[in-house]
């Protein structure tokens, strides 16, 4: 006769056990597995000759050292955001006339059929013309820095970046891979938020994903070039010009920088606080890159993603602005209205009304801003571009609207800091599924820009200087 | 006109008290029955510690630890006799079956809780207890074995304490009081006590942790002296009756002969012996995936300008890891 073996009796002798287990029987399993992989690769796998891997050495020992390590990756930086705003210029341009073309073509279609002039209006001042600018400003730029920047990532060079940098992110709490997320801002913040994913921790994932928007995007570059350029360079003649203009922007910059530091800062110690996780980084071996896979990755997965997310806000965002420009209230309209509203604030904060209600319907994306400002100032009845020569810019704005060189240095601050746009938060919100975090990336951007605008402004006007 | 203003008045502040599910009056309701549920689960607690420990909780103990007045807590012990949970026999308290089944399920949330704070929440380790404290209650037993299979199973809490399985078997607590150890012979520590906070404070700033190796250097009445060979820790004996010793284990033998990864000098080749026990959860597996297995030839190849991070060589990649980490791997020089 046979004793059976009830299940229970297994399940309870295992539970038993499991208690006598050393705690590094998970090691073993690990550490099984890799010798078996590693048995494997010693047959298949024969290593030709050691030139290759000295040659990595040598230019590791170039990329992180104190003396050359510094300068070549702020030259990078320098160097692709240059090639993006640069290149970006005379695309732009191109694009715009066709797809502003196409769209004359569309308006004089309905008129021809005798369409309502408002509903010509609606559909091709408003909804066309929004999604036409955003397309415009924004592909461009994206499609040269995006290549540029995962060709430096596919080379292998963008993981010693990190190393090098580091120990400036651990004094805020931060991860060392954070500094390519913010890099990644450069082009956009909303693909810099979804770079956090390489951030393996989620506490310093996080405070990558919060603070990222204080890296000025390409969108946000050229109204920083303008007022660089129109106001606080003015005065200035040929080089010395540019140079001031350049040195402004870098400075402005930094600053974003260093608001990036002092709110990981923060936030490690307050929201997110705890101790460091685990920071390992893998520094892969230098690879020829691979110009397919740059291509499909830059474009596909990056570009076209951020630009479809960007249209989906800016057709709304194209109507509501034809819709505040063309509804009349009295002898002006909806837009003046509601500026008029705002002005106090805004003055208080150093800005005006029209730059406020600029920011507010602009939020799907920074790049409508400055047209949507234009067209208020101007008081057109659509997005328009400024005025073509810097003395007109200057005389629309100071001569007609009361700007001070404290307007603009506060809206390049505003700028800066002020909350992420649409695409960015729905990123964000996707990113973190939670909507406290999305709603925190927003407050505490925000505040940080009303903050420092009014502290700017109210200083300046103690001393005299506006 | 003034009427309707009242009575608008009237009906909307009816509302906001009456309202169900989000008035007043239902949220405080709701509040109450946590409130009264927690309490119920605490007593729970205390019961089954007292149980454990061979003697019998008592009402006075009871309205002791949950810090109730006389009458609150006869109020409370009733309540629970008639639901069943406890049983009152003379001055004594007895859990019956159903209470033993409950407090079991509210102190394995409470570890398993404490497990994931410690582990995947990096918190400091004085915090989890509260912490895990306010998680523990209205837990459902398929939400534990959800918490419990994304933490791997884990046996032990975070103070060493084991973790009642589902089906509600505890092992017996092992090891010696620290203030019973003798003298001279290297011990491990095995469980540092979270109750009362203030004595795990002061065993936490002494900057004694679970799975230390110490050795008893000096014991009057006043104070115990200990060593871990590199530091002296002073401690007042009610307060070393909170820390558990046991024996060596073999993985500690191993790691005396070796040094941490991060003070091989440049270049210096080494064999990984083990990883700290005091690494545990997101960052251990981390480690392994990235294979800092024992036995794994490592050196150290490149320097930070600031000194750190260094980055190692291992298995033909080269892996940077933060000062802290690297000190976190045992291993002996080859």
């Amino acid at each position: 006769m046979t004793t059976s073996i009830q299940p229970n009796d297994v399940l309870a002798k295992a539970e038993a056990l499991r208690n006598n287990l050393s705690t590094g029987f998970r090691d073993e399993i690990v550490k099984s597995m890799y010798s078996e992989a590693e048995s494997i690769a010693h047959r298949a796998v024969k290593t030709a000759s050691d030139k290759k891997y000295d040659f990595d050495q040598k230019i590791d020992r170039l990329v992180t050292s104190p003396i050359t390590g510094l300068p070549i990756m702020l030259l990078l930086l320098a160097a692709l955001i240059w090639l993006t705003v640069e290149g970006a210029n005379i695309a732009s341009d191109a694009i715009a006339t066709v797809l502003f073309t196409l769209g004359d073509w569309g308006r004089n279609l309905f008129n021809y059929m005798h369409a309502p002039w408002w509903v010509t209006g609606f559909v091709w001042d408003g909804v066309y013309r929004g999604l036409a600018w955003v397309i415009s400003v924004m592909l461009p730029p994206m499609t040269i820095f995006f290549p540029a920047f995962t060709f430096l990532e596919d080379l292998g060079y963008l993981p010693r970046v990190a190393f090098n940098l580091d120990w400036l992110f651990k004094k805020a709490g931060a991860h060392g891979k954070q500094s390519l997320t913010m890099a990644m801002g450069f082009g956009c913040n909303a693909a810099g938020v979804v770079a956090t994913r390489v951030i393996d921790s989620p506490r310093e994932r996080l405070i990558a994903i919060l603070t990222n928007n204080f890296v000025p995007c390409n969108g946000r570059f050229p109204t920083l070039i303008m007022l660089a350029t129109v106001f606080v360079a003015a005065g200035f003649g040929g080089l010395t010009s540019s140079i001031i203009a350049a040195a402004t922007v870098v400075g402005v910059v930094l600053i974003g920088v260093g608001f990036t530091f002092v709110m990981s800062w923060i936030l490690s110690r307050t929201v997110l606080k705890g101790e460091a996780s685990a920071f390992t980084l893998e520094l892969p071996p230098y690879r020829r890159p691979n110009v397919g896979r740059i291509l499909y990755t830059s474009i596909i997965d990056r570009t076209i993603f951020v630009l479809w997310r960007a249209m989906q806000t800016a057709a709304p965002a194209g109507a509501i602005i034809w819709i505040l420009a063309n509804v009349p209230v009295g002898a002006s309209n909806l837009a003046a209205v509601i500026a008029g509203w705002l002005n106090p604030f805004g003055v208080l904060l150093g800005l005006d009304g029209v730059i406020l209600l600029s920011y507010i319907i602009a939020i799907p994306a920074n790049e409508i801003v400055v047209p949507t400002m234009m067209m208020m100032y101007m008081g057109a009845g659509m997005m328009v571009d400024g005025p073509s020569t810097n003395e007109a810019i200057r005389s629309l704005l100071i001569g007609g609207h009361g700007w001070t060189i404290l307007t603009a240095i506060n809206l390049m601050l505003f700028a800066l800091l002020h909350n992420p746009c649409g695409t960015t938060i729905i990123t964000i919100y996707k990113e973190t599924k939670s909507l406290k975090w999305a709603t925190l990336s927003v407050v505490i951007t925000l505040g940080t820009a009303f903050l420092v605008t009014f502290l700017t402004a109210t200083i300046a006007r103690l001393l005299g200087w506006a | 006109m003034n009427l309707l203003y009242w009575s608008i008045l009237v009906l909307a502040l009816a509302l906001i008290l009456f309202l169900p599910r989000v008035g007043l009056l239902a949220l405080y309701k709701n509040w109450r029955t946590a409130y009264e549920r927690e309490q119920v689960e605490d007593a729970l607690k205390h019961l089954l510690d007292r149980e454990q420990s061979g003697r019998h909780a008592s009402p006075e103990s009871l309205g002791g630890t949950l810090d109730l007045s006389r009458a609150k807590a006869t109020r409370l012990i009733e309540t629970m006799e008639t639901q069943g949970l406890i049983e009152s026999r003379g001055a004594e308290l007895h859990l019956t079956a159903e209470g033993e089944r409950w407090a079991l399920h509210v102190v394995r949330a409470h570890r398993l809780w404490e497990r994931y704070l410690a582990d995947e929440a990096r918190m400091p380790l004085g915090q989890i207890h509260g912490e895990a404290h306010r998680r523990e209650h209205n837990l459902t037993d398929a939400q534990l074995d959800a918490l419990d299979a994304a933490l791997g199973h884990p046996t032990r809490d975070p103070h060493g304490d084991f973790i009642p399985t589902r089906e509600g078997s505890l092992p017996k607590a092992e090891g010696t009081p620290l203030t019973a150890w003798q003298a001279d012979r290297p011990a491990r520590i095995v469980h540092l006590e979270d109750e009362p906070a203030i004595a795990f404070e002061q065993i936490l700033a002494a900057g004694l942790r679970l799975g230390q190796t110490i050795r008893i250097l000096e014991r009057t009445p006043q104070r115990l002296i200990l060593s871990d060979g590199e530091n002296e820790y002073r401690l007042a004996p009610t307060v070393a009756a909170n820390v558990t010793v046991a024996p060596l284990p073999e993985s500690e033998l191993l790691k005396r002969e070796a040094m941490p990864l991060v003070e091989l000098s440049h270049a210096q080749k080494a064999e990984i012996v083990t990883l700290d026990e005091a690494v545990q959860g997101f960052t251990r597996r981390r480690f392994l995936d990235l294979g800092l297995t024992p036995g794994t030839i490592i050196y150290p190849e490149l320097q930070n300008f600031f000194g750190d991070p260094r980055a190692y060589r291992v298995r033909g990649t080269l892996i940077a890891l933060r000062k802290d980490q690297a000190a976190q791997i045992w291993v002996k020089p080859v």
